[in-house]
């Protein structure tokens, strides 16, 4: 074991070591503990080199120990279960873990791309902008070398077959953060009679206190906080959700969150949920996310072996590891002395704290002397040694001059440098909710000001560094979320804590001087994952950037993974300094969700498969499908599309299904059409203004073909209309429009014509549609046997009445789609499926065909019938349809007005007519550009919307808009075909077939 | 949430056959219509947004002048004629939906858990106690939504779209040993 | 996500609504009174302000109701929702504000 894990300290920590794990990292073998995240396995092992910077291909290591984790950034999991691009500082140690780092391939110690750094002077700030532009031709070799070079993980191979899911809910008070002071404010609330959420981001709640010495009420702060944990879990409305990262604070108080449940199972069928997305809408929100820690700015500070101050003592403390053997702490405030006293604790040498302020630090500084630790005030580190490790470290005299140059350092061996440029409050999700900052001058850090949603921050995440601070701040801001709720606070008291350390105040340091001046001195890097410098600020600057959101755009700043967790506040204060303006005047980028990277798995949830988009069926659906019917997808309906005979293709069932139909009998189910009961003492005024017909000349028992427009007169969508009652219609409309029009109808129903008693009610569901079509329909249905008369003088054409067939009751429609006699049974759906049965029973002796969508299409054109949102796209006119006939001139209807606006009158408006390709045998494609002549400069003047081979004509037809089209019958024009000379097409009548309509009378 | 499966289910689903509809429209200001239709139904049309009565009946109210009446199947046809003549001098609309609807029962201790993956209402038994109903989205499917008995929903969802919802609720019951009755 | 108070239902998650533009558009009482470019304005411009809008919303998934909230256009809050007119009030009621008790908590 020791062998294994070189670094781990022999006792303490929050590791369980009668649990080792089992983990890989680039394939090699590797051991932690049960309690372990990857990042502190890896430092246990000795693995010091994770990866490499994007763009310099510098060897890195850990910095820090949780979110703002930028350089180990790690591929989890192999193959379709595999997520890319996670910080190691957030991965809960599991065993059998497979981890690659994800930048730096072949593997981390070895990068054939860390040349970029030796010539690296040439990738400046802008480096992509400025070279990779020109030749533009030459983009896509530049693209594919960027993209295999820039080493960000690997999508998984194949679909996720983990499980992920939702889950809706409300709360009262959302804390985010269960650290001291969201443990306090949780606490509060729950205690006060709120339904209360606590969501931490690590596997365990107790934040910072996980990693402290203190102790609270008498006793450790971690069995404090274990107490505290086990009094809301046994609370019933709070919700404790550990390994949870509130990521994002949306409108009107909703929140998500990403919950890691278990590691990748590779199997959905089990119950177990890899992740869970939150959907938290929640009445206050206590905002209690702590801080994050600065690096400072120095030469080199990206080398392996620095880290943030912060995470050294949660290492040693928390996870029992010892990052280094001899440590050199650089600071410009207190809290790196704790860093100094944990490592002398667990046994390492602290060469030195050297702290840029003259006076070093407060009580934290004599306690660190006190154990022989040699402070170095007024002095700063310039510059490290080492490449894949830290050896030593150049310390300097701190002039106050941050560009000027150091003139004399002395060198100090170490392995470890922890360093602290002091804390930025998480404003994250304060900023996403809108919330506004201001800089703190004492505390350099940008505080969370007023709060444009219901939400209150706390804690460190307040600017309230100390434990005694926290825990009050705590315990204030779930007091006020509670009593903003309207409830009443319980009685709750602060824990007594052992007085907080006195604090020299922390001293402004932003870039370190070096050697060289700071354009010409080893790196300074301010955004370690994208390796920006001081240097590419300073250039920006030079070349005229001056707005924060565009120096971040042009140097990359804040752009990775983690999202400037730790450089974006020293890039700014940079820029500032640069620019000669105070740190509030630049201001920070916009904060955006979200927090931390999420899985695309989880965004997705349940909505995935045949979960994606709810589909529709018909009540005949399971025949349709034992039938043998391909499906296609009509909005979110699957409809039978054709019926395949023997082997069939599509045409060639198509061709037999449109022959039956002419010759014999077809049978459809239409079900999917909208149905609508309208009925009411002012329905036929209401259908008046709706519809372009005079509805109110409709006899009871007619029916009606009817267009509905927009107010702007383009046809919104059509459909049969039948007078059922005096004052009761039964209205239909297309599959995909019916949602639609029930919607506006409504509309006009409710906001602009409230006088109107009229009641719509959706029959769609309740009624299937079977039609019933061809010569021996009559037939069919006097075989089903008809309590009503059949015949063409007692239920002519465009009639309707309620009957009962073959012992069912129906309401039974004399309307044809297809221009030949024909029924169409509505009938309720319970009682589909029997009659559909039934019919294909009685019509055997027609050899009934059954047809899907595509003999439909086909039968409608050749009787010039349009389809509305194929034929129809938003911008026809019934007058550009030809449907002159339909509108009234007797009265006043929605659209009426627009039709004689001057666009609504041109003559060369697109019209809509039939096409015949004039070679006789091509079927144009729909969509297909018509042209006036084959010339190659030829202008459009219209496009093909249906087109098919009509068995029954024996030749190709096709519709279209074509400009100015109905006075040019009889006129070629040119049909565009890809790769061959444009087609020659008439222009003809709509109708193809049985212009005068008779067959439908019959 | 237990998310083990374990011999006891969570939750079970199944659909509740020989149910019939009606959909009824009117408006409840005016005249003695909704009395008229409490005479004939012989128990109350709820005048309270999202909430039913259940008596030989279900009402759930639907709209300020829309509810949906659920009942035994064979007592639709009659049902429906009887109102339609008993609120014949009224503004009103009945029509029989029986067609277009189906009923299914979500119950067990996991019950909200199940429906809370997929609907955005607050399901805490003190926001939506039994007695109340709502039309709100389960998945990616409008349904109407009742409360019963602590620990047991009634879905209302129309025909067209229960075979995936069914699928959706099979498939978000699935950790919590869902019994599902064979589709 | 928006969280709309509907007048009958209470408030509800906004994927339960669709949008109807802006409220409080009184529709001509004759439309051939106007000019094509007056009616053009009537049926195509809107006023989108910055700030304070009225707009209507369908509570589709619900309860079927159009209803008319007032909404910041910036920060996107909600300051109310209300009814729109009732039958017989003799104007249009898109163009009424009929506010209702602000309910929300």
């Amino acid at each position: 074991m020791a062998a294994a894990q070189p670094n781990r300290l022999p006792s303490g920590g929050r590791i369980d070591r009668s649990r080792p794990l089992a983990f890989s990292f680039d394939g090699k073998a590797c051991e932690g503990f049960a309690g372990d995240t990857l990042a502190s396995a890896l430092m246990a092992g000795g693995v010091s080199l994770v990866g490499r910077s994007f763009k310099l291909r510098r060897p890195r290591g850990i910095v820090g120990s949780g979110a703002e984790e930028p350089n180990a950034i790690m591929q989890i999991g192999e193959g379709a279960a595999a997520q890319p691009n996670l910080p190691a500082t957030q991965v809960e140690l599991r065993g059998g873990l497979t981890a690659r780092a994800t930048r730096g391939w072949p593997a981390a110690r070895f990068d054939i791309g860390a040349i970029n750094d030796v010539f690296g002077r040439v990738l400046g700030a802008g480096f992509y902008y400025k070279t990779f532009m020109w030749p533009r031709s030459w983009w896509k070799h530049y693209e594919h070398g960027i993209r295999k070079s820039a080493g960000f993980g690997q999508a998984p191979d194949g679909p996720d077959p983990d499980r992920y899911e939702h889950m809706n809910t409300h709360c009262d008070v959302l804390v985010a953060g269960g650290g001291a002071a969201g443990l306090m404010a949780a606490m509060t609330a729950a205690k006060s009679g709120a339904r209360v959420i606590l969501a931490d981001e690590q596997n365990e709640f107790g934040g910072s206190l996980l990693a402290s010495a203190a102790s609270i009420d008498g006793v450790p702060a971690a069995d404090w906080v274990a107490a505290a944990v086990a009094e809301l879990q046994g609370l019933e409305d709070c919700v404790l959700l550990p390994s949870s990262t509130v990521f994002g604070y949306h409108d009107h108080n909703f929140l998500t969150i990403a919950q890691r449940c278990a590691g990748p199972t590779g199997s959905s069928d089990g119950g177990a949920v890899r992740e869970r997305l939150w959907r938290v809408r929640a009445r206050q929100v206590v905002l209690a996310q702590g801080s994050l820690e600065r690096p400072l700015a120095f030469c080199n500070n990206d080398r392996p072996g620095v880290m943030l101050a912060s995470a050294v003592s949660v290492y040693v403390e928390r996870y029992a590891v010892l990052p280094g053997r001899r440590a050199v702490v650089f600071t410009n405030n207190d809290s790196a002395y704790r860093a100094a006293i944990s490592l002398a604790g667990a046994g390492a040498e602290v060469a030195a704290i050297v702290d840029s302020r003259p006076g070093g630090g407060g009580e934290l500084g004599v306690r660190a002397q006190a154990l022989g630790i040699p402070v170095l005030a007024g002095h700063v580190v310039s510059d490290v040694a080492g490449r894949r490790r830290v050896t030593g470290a150049s310390i300097a005299r701190w002039s106050g001059d941050s560009w000027g140059a150091v003139r004399s350092t002395i060198r100090m061996d170490c392995d470890l440098v922890a360093v602290s440029g002091g804390w930025s409050p998480a404003v994250h999700l304060h900023s996403q909710a809108g919330g506004r900052l201001a800089w703190d001058e004492s505390r350099l850090c940008f505080l969370p000001a007023e709060a444009r949603q219901a939400h209150v921050s706390a804690g460190a995440g307040n600017g309230k560094w100390s434990l005694g601070e926290c825990l009050a701040d705590g315990l204030r801001a779930g007091a006020e979320a509670v009593s903003r709720l309207g409830l009443k606070t319980a009685a709750i008291r602060a824990p007594e804590t052992s007085p907080d350390a006195g604090e020299n105040p922390i001293e402004p340091l932003w870039r370190v001087p070096a050697a060289r001046d700071a354009d010409r001195c080893p790196r300074q890097f301010i955004d370690f994952q994208n390796d920006t410098t001081v240097a590419d600020i300073r250039l920006a600057a030079r070349e005229g950037y001056r707005n924060v959101e565009h120096v971040k755009r042009y140097t990359a700043l804040g752009f990775g993974t983690d999202q400037g967790k730790l450089g974006n506040i020293n890039g700014m204060a940079v820029l500032a300094d640069v620019l000669g303006k105070t740190i509030p005047e630049v201001g920070t980028t916009t904060f955006r969700p979200a927090y931390t990277p999420v899985s695309f798995g989880v965004c997705a949830g349940e909505s995935v498969g045949e979960l994606y988009d709810p589909v529709r069926t018909t009540a005949i659906h399971q025949w349709h499908e034992a039938a043998g019917a391909p499906m296609e997808t009509v909005g979110q309906w699957r409809r039978p599309w054709y019926f395949p005979r023997n082997g069939e293709d599509l045409h060639a069932a198509v061709a037999r299904e449109c022959l039956a139909v002419r010759n014999s009998l077809g049978v459809m189910d239409a079900s999917t059409l909208g149905k609508i009961d309208a009925c009411g003492p002012d329905v036929v005024e209401f259908l008046e203004r709706i519809y372009t017909h005079n509805v109110g000349r409709m006899k009871v028992g007619r029916c009606a073909y009817g267009v509905i427009p927009g107010e702007d007169g383009m046809l919104k969508d059509d459909g049969v209309m039948a007078r059922t009652g005096e004052r009761r219609f039964y209205l239909t409309t297309t599959t995909g429009g019916a949602a639609a029009v029930l919607d506006w109808m409504e509309k006009w129903l409710q906001t602009e014509w409230p006088e109107l008693e009229v009641y719509l009610t959706s029959l769609t569901d309740h009624y299937s549609t079977i039609a019933a079509a061809g010569p021996n329909s009559r037939r069919l249905l006097e075989k089903l046997g008809c309590d009503i008369p059949l015949d063409k003088e007692r239920f002519p054409f465009m009639t309707v009445k309620p009957a009962e067939l073959a012992g069912m009751r129906v309401m039974l429609f004399r309307v044809s789609f297809s221009g030949e006699l024909a029924f169409e049974i509505n009938i309720d759906s319970n009682n589909a499926p029997a009659m559909w049965r039934k019919i294909m029973e009685a019509g055997a002796e027609f050899d009934i065909a059954p047809y899907g969508t595509e003999t439909m299409h086909v039968l409608r054109a050749e009787k010039g019938f349009i389809i509305a949102g194929q034929d129809t796209d938003g911008s026809v006119t019934p007058v550009d349809l030809g449907m002159n006939w339909l509108l009234s001139k007797e009265k006043d209807f929605l659209g009426k007005r627009s039709l004689q606006r001057p666009d609504c009158l041109r003559e060369d408006r697109k019209q809509w007519v039939g096409l015949l390709s004039q070679d006789g045998r091509t079927v144009l494609p729909e969509g297909t550009q018509l042209i006036g002549d084959n010339g190659k400069a030829a202008k459009m003047c219209g496009h093909v919307t249906s087109s098919y081979f009509s068995a029954c004509l024996g030749h190709p037809i096709a519709l279209g808009l074509v400009a100015g089209g109905r006075q040019r019958k009889g006129e070629t024009i040119y049909a565009a075909q890809a790769g061959r000379d444009p087609l020659p097409v008439q222009i003809v009548s709509p109708v193809f077939y049985d212009p005068r309509g008779k067959r439908q009378h019959v | 949430m237990s998310e083990t499966s374990s011999p006891l289910p969570g939750v079970e689903i199944s659909v509740r056959s020989g149910r019939g509809f009606l959909n009824l429209r009117l408006n409840p200001r005016r005249g003695q219509a909704l009395e008229a239709a409490e005479r004939i139904l012989g128990q109350p049309v709820p005048p309270a947004a999202n909430t039913f009565t259940a008596g030989e009946h279900e009402i759930y109210w639907l709209g300020p002048d829309e509810w949906l009446i659920a009942t035994a199947a064979e007592r639709v046809l009659s049902l429906g004629s009887e109102l339609a003549e008993g609120l014949a001098g009224f503004h009103s609309a009945v029509n029989d939906v029986s067609g277009g609807h189906v009923e299914l029962l979500v119950s067990g201790v996991d019950a909200r858990t199940v429906l809370t993956k997929g609907c955005t209402l607050d399901l805490h038994p003190r926001e939506f106690a039994p007695g109340q109903c709502a039309q709100t989205g389960l998945g990616r499917a409008a349904v109407l939504l009742a409360a019963g008995d602590p620990s047991i929903y009634t879905i209302v969802v129309r025909r067209s779209v229960s075979d995936y919802l069914c699928s959706w609720l099979a498939n978000a019951a699935r950790p919590h040993g869902a019994r599902f009755p064979a589709r | 996500m928006l969280l709309i108070e509907c007048p009958w239902c209470g408030p509800r998650a906004e994927t339960e609504f669709s949008y109807g533009g802006e409220a409080g558009i009184e529709r001509p009482a004759d439309p051939y009174a106007l000019s094509d470019a007056e009616w053009a304005d009537y049926l195509f411009f809107r006023s989108n302000p910055r700030g304070a809008h009225r707009e209507l919303w369908n509570h589709a998934q619900g309860c079927r109701r159009w209803f008319g909230v007032e909404r910041d256009t910036v920060s996107y809050r909600i300051e109310k929702s209300y009814r729109l007119g009732s039958a017989g009030s003799g104007r249009p009621a898109a163009a009424q504000i009929e506010a209702s008790e602000e309910k929300r908590r």
